[in-house]
């Protein structure tokens, strides 16, 4: 047996073997630990790579394929367009393109590139090698690849460094277009004209990959080709987290130098009260909306739509759920996008009651004969408060007393590409990131009769027709901005779509770090930050 | 051996229907929007447009082959993407396993030579809490102590962000930095392994303390104990050569089982730490519908635990020669 005596040695020795364990190693770490506090407040001189932590994840490396922010805020560091936006700004500016006219009719742009450009892979970026691209990406026909082959018919080469586009319709945005990745050239040694491929060579940008391991990490260097402005840091790392709560302790604890989407707004309310870390936030382009499925009962009744509109409160989802980190939004172009225009809080106010039991009277409703209805959402999609935002409008809807709302999810991929389109789901919550940054991306895909349908809104207005094509054929911005109003008022007054919130960016980072520009496009500019 | 292949194929078929249940490939793949020819020819292209029957008698054939398939997200080989996060996974397997191994029987042979005492009864609560415990709850709050409020270790990935990984040679970071000679990879990755394998390593030993306890207690009360003892052999011989020796079969049986669950543990151990194995992989695959990826790791895992437990039927044989098959 035992003696007391080996119990307690045995004891004793358990503990020394912790506490000198423990104390070597915060010893043998105490240096790193140092160096980081060291290089935040300047003693020592900053490393030359800079560490990015996100929980987003790289879908497919081929602009032809891929379809998602994350991946395409990469394309704008390994890669460039004919135009660009200026960070920090939605204007565009010329890209690998240093200049371009337009014909008479709109029909054609035809774009002079700059000299010796080359890819990564040491392939000639050329009219051929643009060209060549357009092509591949109206070839193998993807998911994006409607950004291109809805507006362009033709691509020809005028010669080497002119090229030439011939538009199927003349659109105001059409250099907007040309800014996103889908139309970003690629060179023809790397990547294959018949199909999809992840090459990591053949890009030309401010950045080329140095290494990738997926869903790990991805290493970019500075490219010596390109043609701006040298990267600020020669070496740019990003690691991909697995959850929001390990992205924020890892920024917290110094392992990386920025957090970039997505903390939870829990956490950076906490991070901002430390006040030890830099928390930036500017108001994103992604926007959160319900859909009414409009050509099926019950809600192709527009005074149900209006019931819902008028009973909503915004307010309350931003305060409640997201900690004031969104900012509500009454109409679906974006705030701070031209020809905004709050027309849900004219056309209702905000969290009308009153109004809401108005609409379900005139539409036969009343506290003994409620009006029941599955609303839909993804649980995890949007971040993990989406449960949360549904049990607001839920809340919301149902304080008119007339209202009974079954909450009901499905994830992702079920939700947006089965349920979406069979009409499964009678209301539902989305998001919208825009592939361009105009009016006609926040307008357009919801509410005209062509493409209204492919985002599960199903609406059929001629009026609503017609002033979105005007609008998007007309070049003054005055011109449209008059289109864009009243085809807000119209949208506010059927309610097909019922704008909640929209988001913010934030990005946390040590105050060491400099040159983060939260560019309203979502893009960040990688080439443009450094450390002290 | 031979009532894993009927095991394996009812595993498969149900995989197999599960994943087609739950929504469409192709709508998958193409997100819902694409035109209609172009589904028709990519559902030729995987052979979708097959009945259903066929489609099963072509994955099987398929397997046969030891062919998993491409990703439908990525077009890539399965088996390719499998290796590529499978050495993360089995590198916190063992260290997890060893971890879970080393307390469950310290603590299982240390309550038993204690029964009814005090210590006894706190190492048995210590094994029904820790069997209870959620792994993720128990990880996040290693990383408040260790990494937020001490500091000492990282929150997570494989190897600290600032350091580059050693040279691949068996996907085992520590190991391949043990090869390569590379003593920062070497201790950053030791130190990113300690608490993702503790986590895990903690939650699967309880099971080991309990069962170590039930059955060295047992042993303890044979005849055979009494005769070591009275022949005046030390207490340690005793107890680990006499005792332990006779009480592990069934806790050789129990490491062969812990294994599936070692797996399981993983995923949800590997979110928590940001660990890039293919608990992670996994997770994210099946939330973005990538049924050949699924399927194809599904049965990756299912391949591995018979391996493990035909390596445990062998192991067996030699630490009890009674044993035949």
């Amino acid at each position: 047996m035992v003696s007391k005596m080996e119990m307690a040695l045995t004891s004793l020795l358990i503990i020394a073997i912790i506490i000198s364990g423990s104390g070597l190693y915060y010893i043998a770490d105490l240096g790193s630990r140092m160096t980081r506090l060291e290089e935040a407040i300047g003693i020592v001189t900053a490393p030359k790579h800079v560490i990015m932590g996100t929980t987003d994840k790289l879908s497919v490396l081929d602009p032809a394929k891929c379809y998602d922010f994350y991946t395409w805020e990469v394309f704008n560091n390994i890669g460039e367009g004919l135009m660009k936006y200026k960070p920090g700004t939605t204007e565009l500016e010329m890209g690998i393109a240093k200049s371009y006219n337009v014909s008479l009719d709109g029909l054609s742009y035809t774009f002079k590139l700059r000299s010796g450009l080359k890819f990564t892979d040491g392939g000639a970026l050329n009219a051929t090698a643009v060209k060549w691209s357009i092509d591949r990406v109206m070839r193998l026909n993807l998911e994006p690849a409607w950004l291109v082959s809805e507006f362009v018919d033709h691509v020809d080469v005028v010669d080497t460094l002119t090229v030439k586009f011939v538009l199927r319709k003349a659109v105001s945005y059409f250099i907007a277009l040309l800014a996103t990745p889908t139309s970003f050239p690629v060179s023809s040694k790397s990547f294959p004209a018949n199909e999809t491929a992840e090459p990591t060579v053949g890009h030309y940008g401010p950045y080329k990959i140095k290494n990738w391991v997926r869903d790990v990490e991805l290493n970019l260097e500075a490219n010596p080709d390109y043609y701006g402005t040298q990267p600020k840091t020669k070496e740019f790392g990003i690691k991909f987290f697995a959850d929001a709560s390990s992205l924020r302790l890892a920024v917290e604890t110094g392992e990386i130098d920025i957090a970039w989407k997505t903390l939870r707004p829990t956490d950076v309310l906490d991070l901002k009260a430390r006040g030890v870390l830099t928390v930036e936030e500017v108001p994103g382009p992604f926007i959160r909306y319900i859909v009414c499925r409009c050509n099926q009962t019950p809600f192709d009744n527009v005074l149900l739509r209006q019931a819902v509109a008028a009973a909503v409160d915004r307010e309350r989802i931003c305060t409640d759920v997201y900690k004031d980190t969104v900012e509500p939004l009454y109409t679906m172009i974006p705030i701070g996008m031209w020809s905004h225009n709050d027309t849900f809080l004219t056309e209702y106010g905000e969290h009308n009651i009153t109004k809401a039991r108005e609409f379900l009277i005139q539409a036969g409703y009343s506290e003994t004969n409620k009006f029941a209805f599955d609303l839909w959402y993804t649980p995890t999609h949007y971040g993990d408060l989406e449960a949360d935002v549904a049990a607001v409008i839920k809340d919301n809807l149902e304080e008119t007393g007339m209202m009974t709302v079954t909450l009901k999810s499905a994830e992702w991929r079920t939700y947006v590409s089965d349920y979406l389109m069979s009409g499964v789901m009678p209301i539902l919550l989305l998001g919208w990131y825009p592939d361009y940054i105009d009016p006609d991306d926040y307008t357009t895909v919801f509410l005209h009769s062509e493409w209204s349908p492919s985002n599960g809104v199903f609406y059929n207005n001629t009026q609503m027709d017609q002033l979105l094509e005007q609008a998007s054929v007309n070049v003054t911005v005055s011109g449209r901005t008059t289109l864009y109003n009243q085809v807000q008022m119209l949208m506010a007054k059927d309610a097909p779509v019922i704008p909640l919130f929209q988001g913010k960016l934030t990005a946390v980072f040590w105050p060491n770090v400099r040159g983060v520009v939260l560019d309203p496009t979502m893009i960040l500019r990688y080439s443009l930050i450094y450390k002290e | 051996m031979l009532l894993a292949i009927p095991m394996i194929l009812i595993l498969l078929s149900i995989v197999f229907i599960v994943m087609r249940v739950t929504g469409d490939p192709i709508s998958a793949i193409l997100g819902g929007h694409a035109p209609r020819e172009y589904i028709e020819q990519l559902k030729e292209r995987l052979g979708l447009n097959k009945p259903l029957i066929y489609q099963y008698a072509d994955y099987l054939w398929q397997l046969l082959h030891f062919d998993l398939g491409k990703s439908l997200l990525y077009n890539r080989p399965v088996l390719t993407e499998i290796m590529e996060h499978f050495p993360a996974t089995l590198e916190l397997s063992i260290s997890a396993f060893i971890i879970s191994v080393l307390i469950g029987i310290f603590t299982g042979v240390y309550s038993a030579r204690n029964y009814n005492k005090p210590i006894d009864h706190a190492i048995r609560l210590y094994g029904i809490v820790t069997y209870a415990v959620f792994i993720p709850w128990m990880g996040i709050i290693l990383l408040l102590i260790f990494s937020v409020y001490l500091g000492w270790l990282p929150t997570g990935l494989r190897i600290e962000t600032f350091m580059e990984p050693p040279k691949n040679i068996t996907g085992l970071y520590v190991l391949d930095s043990i090869l390569t000679l590379n003593m920062p990879a070497l201790i950053s990755s030791i130190k990113c392994l300690i608490l993702p394998s503790v986590t895990l390593g903690v939650y699967l030993s309880g099971i080991f303390t309990r069962l170590t306890r039930t059955h060295m207690i047992e042993v303890l009360q044979t005849d055979f104990i009494r005769a070591a003892r009275s022949r005046g052999l030390s207490e340690r011989t005793v107890i680990y050569k006499h005792a332990l020796k006779n009480a592990f079969i069934p806790i050789l049986t129990m490491m062969g089982l812990q294994f599936a669950a070692l797996l399981a543990g993983a995923v949800l151990t590997e979110t928590t730490f940001s660990w890039p194995g293919l608990g992670t992989f996994l997770s994210s695959r099946v939330l973005s519908r990538d049924f050949t990826t699924v399927q194809g790791t599904i049965v990756f895992f299912a391949v591995l635990v018979v391996l493990v437990s035909l390596a445990v039927d062998i192991i067996y044989i030699t630490i009890d020669p009674r044993i035949r098959y």
